[in-house]
């Protein structure tokens, strides 16, 4: 009898806890490289925004990645432009941060000013450059932007400040305080990085309840952890290891191309930039040297970018007609015979030098004079940043990276006669860009259009190569799928178990 | 001994001192931190406040006599990435890589001055043979490849190991079996090698000739005897593994030193650099020191 009762209780306990058990979940995440720092105003670098935007720190809005719902309220509940140079944000009631503080309206204008402060250099700021923004609280609840110019997108710029409370000192922490589903309750540096699910997050709870973040380097460790069991998400795992059913490619976001100075002959000539683009057989390297799934590019943003143009062509391979155009360049005594320097980055993505290698090959054959350079990132830099070596014409090999929704956090700087990547000085480009920058709605779109098509028809501004697939492993006990955006966040919230 | 170990503490002094002046200005010759600290798209004045901030700004004669001022007082400044002192980072890595290097070299001394010996005693028959064919192949063997098959074969085909990191002690087996097959091989080598010189010398004759069994004649005559070299490249061995088995660290996720350089120079992190280099090669130094003490252990005629 006394067994049998025992039995019961045992019993009944289990049932009661059960549910409990199951939604107490932990999943162990392998990244390739591990953050220097867990710094909320930091979260623009991939490397850290991949631990802490959204799970940790929130943002007042959010780009809809994963649907078309476009820029989704956070910890903002509305925004309006109140006049052309004020956008006012409601802020969301009843929320609290990991300390336990209450979340309003100076929380977000000293995270603002945090980030912008000289006395620490947060990355987010640089999305806030070249505009004088001022935060200014209305109530506890209501926060006012204004902003000199008027700047259109600024509640999308704000999908990118990450909020702390005002108590936050202005230097960089270790132990991040956010508004998120999880806070933060272990580094062990070097080794791992542990987030908890927080039991007073204001929204719905998600379903991860520990998320345990490890490191390695080499990619094929990552793809085996999650092929033994020890790992649940690899986000990046390398084209040649991503053969099981585990495994999903998705884009990632990244544009390769090579950017042609256009002040340096003979890369001055139109016809000689023309061979260039027709003078590279795009689609051979696909599912040979780069995995299958990359795209041929025709705009240096991913087709999901506002305006990307769908009516410009990726130029067909014609080797015949590359040749043909720079005998004709030659004819009229452009210096086509002068060795162009092809500059290309060291494990840029993988397959890189062999990509680079082929170009310089199917260049050659067309009749350019072409020498490969493979240097490491920072000499990379000194080519890919103005001032621009001029004693050569130079092509540099490089990948861009935008998938926050909008060309203006590319085409300044790589378009614009001002911009620090810029090949091209079109006062044509210019003016569109700095028409499209303060537009709205359709105008903008249209604009946006208009200069990828223009770049890429009329001013062959460079060779656009390809837009770059990853490849991720998913264990068999969870369930998440790879985004465009995965490469820089990593919603624990977007991961479900089975 | 005393004047020996004196003279080497001095001299090893003045070859830190020329390390740091050398480090100093060729890692600044590198270039400039904020060019690889701030993404491409930021502004100058966002790189010019950068190097406001960390000093960077100041002339390399003032920045460096700072930098020996603090030193002086044993602060190693901060890591320009991590937010943080660079000693702490530092420390924290080389835990780790002393541990590895001290089991691995350990259980490669003992293992190699056995096998070592055992071949010398049986020169030609199939032991050697076996044993030097081996211990070839281990040495020429590149590491990075054992450590992706070694991971493949044990933890992902057999799940016997865990694939990498740290936590328990099966995570250490791994790392110091591939760590372990290049310096095993060589010492093996060495070993066998000064073992049969010695085995075949007068004082070895002469003790076989008086009657001393097999067993002595080992271990008393010729091991110590034959000891001498095989001490100078197991120094040699085990200060490569201090600075960091970087191909093992990288691959097994283990957070040592040796990845922590390599990382900090391509990051521009002078600090850690500069700490991670001083800790490193003081670690050698007094390596060093207890070889030099073996050394006179064993050999009487160099303590003068």
């Amino acid at each position: 009898m006394k067994h049998s009762m025992l039995w019961a209780g045992a019993l009944l306990a289990t049932t009661a806890l059960s549910p409990a058990y199951a939604q107490d979940s932990a999943v162990t995440i392998v990244l390739g490289e591990e953050p220097d720092l867990v710094e909320p105003c930091m979260a623009t670098r991939s490397n850290i925004g991949r631990i802490v935007l959204g799970n940790i720190s929130e943002t007042l809005t959010e780009l809809d990645v994963r649907g078309d719902e476009g820029l989704k309220p956070r910890l903002a509940e509305s925004w309006e432009l109140v006049n052309d140079n004020t956008w006012r944000f409601k802020l969301r009631e009843g929320v609290t941060f990991s300390d336990g503080s209450t979340f309003d309206a100076a929380d977000v204008k000293h995270s603002f000013d945090r980030a912008k402060s000289d006395q620490i250099t947060c990355e987010i700021s640089r999305y806030y450059e070249g505009i004088e923004i001022t935060p200014s609280v209305v109530d506890e609840h209501t926060i006012d932007f204004t902003t000199e110019p008027a700047q259109p997108i600024l509640p999308l710029l704000l999908s990118l400040l990450t909020i702390v409370p005002s108590e936050t000192a202005i230097e960089f922490t270790r132990e991040p305080v956010g508004t998120g589903p999880y806070v933060m309750s272990n580094w062990a540096p070097g080794q791992s990085i542990t987030l908890e699910r927080r039991d007073d997050y204001w929204g719905e709870a998600p379903a991860v309840s520990t998320a345990n973040y490890v490191f390695r380097a080499d990619p094929s460790v990552r793809a085996a952890m999650v092929q033994a069991g020890e790992a649940d998400i690899a986000p990046s795992i390398s084209a040649i290891d991503a053969t099981t059913d585990m495994d999903a490619s998705y884009p990632n976001s990244e544009t390769t191309y090579l950017r042609i100075d256009h002040s340096v002959a003979p890369l001055d000539d139109k016809r000689v930039r023309e061979a260039l683009n027709i003078g590279i057989d795009r689609e051979a390297f696909v599912g040979t040297i780069l995995a299958d799934g990359t795209q041929v590019a025709t705009a240096l943003n991913v087709p999901t970018t506002l305006g990307w143009n769908a009516d410009t062509e990726a130029r067909p391979y014609d080797p015949e007609r590359a040749k043909a155009l720079l005998e004709e360049a030659k004819a009229d005594g452009v210096p086509v015979d002068t060795e162009i320097l092809l500059v290309g980055r060291t494990g840029n993505f993988p397959g890189a030098t062999e990509t680079y290698e082929a170009i310089q090959s199917m260049l050659s054959e067309v009749g350019f004079n072409i020498r490969l350079q493979m240097v490491e990132v920072a000499e990379h830099e000194q080519y890919y940043s103005k001032p621009y070596v001029q004693d050569q014409p130079v092509l540099v090999g490089a990948q861009h990276d935008n998938s926050r929704g909008d060309p203006v956090f590319s085409m300044y700087f790589k378009y614009h006669s001002e911009g620090r990547q810029s090949g091209i000085a079109d006062v044509k480009a210019d003016d569109l860009i700095t028409r499209a920058t303060a537009a709205t709605g359709d105008e903008r779109v249209a604009l946006w259009s208009e200069l990828f098509g223009y770049l890429h028809d009329e001013v062959i501004a460079d060779a656009l190569l390809f837009h770059m697939v990853g490849h991720a492993r998913v264990g068999n006990d969870v369930e998440f799928t790879p985004t465009i955006a995965t490469n820089s966040q990593l919603q624990l919230s977007e991961i479900g178990l089975k | 001994m005393k004047t020996m170990l004196g003279k080497r503490a001095v001299s090893s002094l003045i070859s830190l001192f020329v390390l740091i002046v050398m480090v100093f200005f060729l890692s600044r010759l590198t270039g400039d931190p904020a060019a690889l600290y701030l993404p491409v798209d930021a502004s100058e004045e966002m790189r010019q406040n950068f190097r406001e901030i960390h000093g960077l700004n100041d002339p390399v004669i003032v920045q460096f006599g700072r930098y020996i001022g603090d030193l002086v007082q044993l602060d190693f400044g901060e890591s320009l990435r991590k937010a943080r002192p660079a000693i702490d980072v530092v420390l924290e890595a080389f835990v780790w890589t002393l541990w590895l290097a001290l089991i691995t070299m350990a259980l490669v001394s003992v293992a190699a001055i056995v096998v070592g010996s055992i071949a010398a005693f049986n020169v030609g028959r199939p032991f050697d043979r076996v044993a030097s064919v081996l211990s070839l192949i281990g040495a020429s063997a590149p590491d990075f490849w054992i450590a992706i098959v070694g991971i493949v074969v044990f933890s992902v085909s057999y799940g016997l190991l865990p694939t990498s990191g740290t936590g328990t002690v099966w995570h250490w087996i791994l790392p110091i079996a591939v760590l372990f097959i290049r310096p095993f091989g060589l010492i093996l080598q060495i070993v066998r090698g000064s073992m049969i010189n010695a085995l075949g010398s007068p004082y070895v004759k002469t003790a076989r000739a008086k009657g001393v069994k097999n067993r002595p004649v080992i271990f008393v005559h010729t091991l110590r005897n034959a000891m001498l070299p095989v001490i100078t490249v197991i120094g040699d061995q085990a200060a490569a593994l201090l600075n960091g088995a970087v191909v093992v660290e990288t691959i097994f996720g283990f957070p040592g030193v040796g990845k922590l350089m390599i990382d900090s120079i391509l990051q521009r992190d002078f600090n850690v650099i500069l700490a991670a280099i001083m800790v490193t090669a003081i670690a050698i130094f007094l390596m060093n020191i207890l070889i030099d003490i073996a050394y006179a252990l064993l050999d009487p005629r160099i303590r003068t």
